[in-house]
């Protein structure tokens, strides 16, 4: 019932902003060819599958956003875990780290094609790094503010290091590491039209692209339409899969 | 000697803590050194119960805080049964004021997790675990989350887990100065029940006077500035002690601590 009526809500707003954007695109506001009617967007998905390009461009986008995803969200992790609990890395990476923290990933898309080519791993190389420096941020951080009292019990309970590292750290830096990947997953998304807008030909930033040179609008609205539904959905998918892990946490 | 003290005299090498000359001191953020505690000297007879009592600030979590192995002694000794503290130990447990039970696992959970250490088989584990959670009334309550409890149920599954680990130690730092009186007056009555079938020597920090003398065989208070022990005696009251039902001990111990706390008071301002 509930979840009949969430759908409702979402359906009514959604066909009001279709509704508002049809009126505009028709009023004599803006030039049809450069701001295109949500039929004109329509017709223009239904080209790009007869053409075979729609549902190969949301694979291989999607296939670049997963590997970069899981490698990068793999070593924020590990490399995480490594920094908060030596101190020796700690000291060794934090500053460095810092210090890239603030790059755009666009601004490493150029190194990444001199580095690795216009293939297939320069687009792995600059999502994964982006990704990793989410999760890593966010593990380090959530390793480091661990209450002292959990230690402390699980201390005086007589936990070994190792349980103490899997029972009490690791689940008391749970909400930080998947708050991090959640963040990490709206990145790889960033990350990947970055790289896919230069020295790519395929996937959904490519398309954009290759719309621009042909001033395409409606083409280019079909784009964004598909990067805003999967964005929407991966983190629809995150939320979900967060109240299962650290279930604790929503009680 | 008769075979009643042999076991006596057995019975008084579980639990015994003496503190010599203990001092301990913090550096502070601004570099300056900050004593905490000042040559302290504080004995805890075995299967006793002890408070200590002080105004906030005096030092009375860091004694526990040394005794429990977390912070080092700057000075001075602090020996468990004889063996110098060194670090956490299951011999000495504590229970926390704000109950530092693992959200993410259940009451149960949080009970195996102290059980862990004996490397029971699983049915043993189980039948332990719930046990424990019973003698604190909470048999029925096992699969939920600390985040579904009360402040008190959750007290009684820290007083559980803590037990469960069979310390020959019990350190308590205002464990129930987050709850209402009537949660508390039922917690005292508990934590004695369970304190009287395991024997367990405790120290329990508190500022409220009226809790130390229901609940002590031996009270201390301390004073600020640096934090030191100003007095100890023993409450002679019999138990068990009602809030209001005092005899004339408690009443004059009640004074006694009063007076004396006011007066340190007066002499830091
Ligand atoms: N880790 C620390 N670093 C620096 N100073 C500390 C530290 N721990 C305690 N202190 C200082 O030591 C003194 C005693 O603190 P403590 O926490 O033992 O007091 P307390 O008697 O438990 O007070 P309360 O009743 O408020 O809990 C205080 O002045 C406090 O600021
Ligand atoms: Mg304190």
């Amino acid at each position: 019932m509930n979840s009949v009526k969430k759908i409702g809500k979402v359906l009514l707003s959604l066909s009001g902003v279709v509704a508002i954007w049809w009126l505009f695109a028709l009023s004599d506001a803006v030039n049809p060819q450069l701001f295109p009617t949500p039929l004109a967007v329509w017709e223009a998905a239904l080209e790009l599958h007869q053409e075979g390009l729609l549902y190969s461009d949301l694979n291989v986008s999607l296939e670049r956003a997963a590997i970069g995803f899981f490698t990068g969200s793999l070593l924020g992790i590990v490399i995480g875990l490594l920094t908060a609990q030596t101190r020796f890395f700690r000291f060794a990476l934090n500053p460095f780290l810092t210090l890239l923290r603030p790059i755009p990933a666009i601004a490493l898309v150029p190194v990444a094609i001199v580095w690795f080519g216009i293939g297939e791993p320069s687009k792995y190389f600059v999502i994964s790094y982006t990704v990793f420096l989410a999760v890593w941020l966010n593990t380090h951080h959530g390793m480091e503010h661990i209450a002292t009292t959990y230690l402390r019990a699980a201390r005086s309970l007589g936990a070994s290091r190792t349980r103490e590292f899997f029972e009490v750290v690791i689940p008391a830096a749970a909400p930080h590491i998947v708050a991090g990947l959640r963040m990490g997953a709206a990145l790889a998304f960033l990350a990947l039209v970055a790289a896919e807008l230069t020295g790519s030909s395929s996937g959904i930033g490519f398309r954009l692209q290759e719309a621009r040179q042909f001033i395409r609008t409606d083409r280019m609205f079909v784009g964004l339409i598909e990067l805003g539904i999967l964005g929407a959905l991966l983190d629809f998918i995150f939320v979900t899969m967060s109240r299962k892990i650290v279930h604790w946490e929503h009680l | 000697m008769s075979d009643l003290q042999k076991s006596n005299s057995n019975l008084q090498a579980v639990g015994c803590v003496e503190i010599d000359d203990l001092s301990i001191r913090f550096a502070s953020p601004q570099g300056r050194e900050v004593v905490a505690v000042e040559t302290t000297d504080l004995r805890l007879e075995p299967g006793s119960f002890t408070a200590l009592i002080g105004p906030s600030g005096c030092g009375k979590s860091t004694i526990l805080n040394a005794i429990a192995g977390f912070v080092s002694p700057s000075s001075g000794s602090i020996c468990v049964d004889g063996k110098a503290v060194t670090g956490p130990d299951p011999e000495v447990g504590v229970v926390f004021q704000q109950y530092a039970l693992f959200p993410w696992f259940t009451a149960i959970g949080n009970v195996k997790f102290a059980l862990k250490r004996f490397r029971l088989g699983r049915e043993e584990l189980q039948r332990q675990a719930h046990e424990a959670l019973k003698e604190v009334g909470l048999g029925d309550r096992a699969s939920a989350y600390p985040g579904q409890l009360s402040g008190g149920m959750k007290q009684r599954v820290a007083l559980a887990r803590t037990f469960a680990s069979k310390p020959k130690v019990l350190l308590m730092d205002e464990p129930f100065g987050a709850l209402d009186a009537q949660t508390r007056i039922s917690m005292h009555e508990l934590l004695l029940r369970i304190w009287d079938a395991h024997r367990t020597t405790v120290l329990f920090v508190t500022h409220d006077v009226d809790e130390a003398l229901l609940l002590s065989d031996r009270v201390f208070v301390m004073s600020e500035g640096p934090g030191r022990i100003i007095d100890s005696f023993e409450v002679q009251s019999d138990r068990p002690r009602v809030v209001d039902q005092v005899d004339e001990h408690f009443v004059a111990n009640r004074n006694r601590i009063t007076k004396l706390l006011r007066q340190s008071h007066a002499d830091s301002i």
